[in-house]
């Protein structure tokens, strides 16, 4: 007997319109909680806080540090460009504002870095020293300083200046090689070796060092210990062209003219200054007409 | 004749010239050490920003304190 067909149930729960509208509001609701939760990980810098004043006094003291600030990026970029006329004009404002350290010394070392670029050699060597008195351990600005003197060849103002940079950076190779240098033209020899012996205790590859205390050496009537000097910086640096006229001038003096000669010979070669390179010349061409 | 005043000067300056040149050479065969120079003097130390010295990242400053000649720019010649 065949089983008479079994009736179709109804659905307990028939989808409508209804439910598949919850259903997906529901799933929206829950996407946006999920990203509000992972924004909610994140940081964010808060925004600038407006001025909350309508003080006259603290409204300029924001205007002046604004100005500040904005003269200070424009003066360094003239710098850094060469516009030495317009750096000079933004410090010389920075100046005038008188910030306080360590804006001050900077804007003091800036303006001399300016006025020594246009020729104004005296009031750099004063903004210098501000700087100076008003940081004392700028070492920077005492490098310039030993640096101004020594290019204005006022070597007892270097000596000065050296003496103090060496006093607060004694390991500077700066500090050393500027007052060295400056004792060294001022005829201060024991200053002058002490300072190049201790910068190539420090830094034995400085050939220039050694050049400087063969001179030292020289000056003092010793000349093998110049021609040691010479000869190590020139083992260092064997195309250093002054240090090898040197040495043609101390084979020279002790009687070697046919070492001198040679010495001569590969300064001429290997000499950039052409002054240097024609003294050079001039020595060899004599030596080999005796 | 005013070139030819020129002229004569021009040869006496010139003729000046190599005679003191070549008593200059002379001195220096004598005591050639005479004309030796120093090295050059450092160069000068670029600029500085605003916040450069307060922090730990300032050129100038760094090659200032620097204990060798290369770290500090000091003069190759």
């Amino acid at each position: 007997m065949p089983r008479p067909p079994r009736p179709r149930l109804p659905r307990a729960f028939p989808p409508t319109d209804v439910t598949i509208r919850v259903v997906v509001a529901a799933a929206s609701v829950l996407a946006f909680a999920a990203a509000a939760a992972g924004a909610s990980a994140q940081s964010y810098p808060g925004p600038t806080a407006a001025p909350r004043t309508t003080d006259a006094r603290a409204l300029g003291a924001q205007a002046r540090e604004r100005e500040i600030h904005e003269r200070f990026m424009r003066g360094v970029t003239a710098e850094e460009h060469g516009d030495w006329n317009a750096a000079a004009a933004e410090f010389r404002r920075i100046v005038a504002l008188d910030p306080p350290e360590p804006r001050g010394s900077t804007a003091r070392y800036d303006l001399a870095l300016a006025e020594i670029h246009l020729g104004h050699d005296a009031a750099a060597a004063a903004l210098l020293e501000d700087a100076l008195h008003r940081d004392p351990r700028f070492a920077a600005a005492a490098a310039n300083l030993v640096a101004l003197h020594l290019r204005r060849g006022d070597t007892k103002a270097a000596q000065a200046a050296g003496d103090r940079f060496v006093a607060f950076a004694p390991d500077s190779a700066l500090a050393l090689y500027g007052r060295g240098l400056a004792a060294l033209k001022a005829g201060d020899l024991d200053t002058a070796r002490a300072d190049f012996r201790k910068l190539v205790g420090t830094d034995p590859t400085y050939a220039v060092a050694h050049y400087d205390l063969a001179l030292i050496e020289l000056r003092a009537g010793r000349d093998d210990s110049a021609r040691a000097e010479l000869e190590r910086a020139l083992a260092l640096s064997p195309s250093y062209a002054r240090a090898r006229f040197a040495l043609g001038t101390v084979l020279l003096r002790d009687g070697r003219r046919a070492d001198a000669r040679l010495a001569f010979d590969r300064c001429a070669r290997d000499a950039a200054d052409p002054a240097l390179r024609a003294l050079a010349i001039d020595l060899r061409d004599r030596l080999a007409q005796q | 004749m005013r070139n030819l005043r020129r002229s004569a000067i021009a040869v006496v300056l010139a003729v000046g010239a190599c005679a003191s040149a070549a008593v200059g050479a002379e001195l220096l065969l004598n005591d050639p050490a005479a004309s030796l120079v120093t090295s050059a003097p450092p160069a000068l130390l670029g600029p500085i920003t605003e916040s450069g010295r307060t922090g730990w990242d300032c050129a100038p400053e760094h090659a200032a304190t620097a204990k060798t000649a290369a770290a500090a720019g000091l003069p190759t010649d």
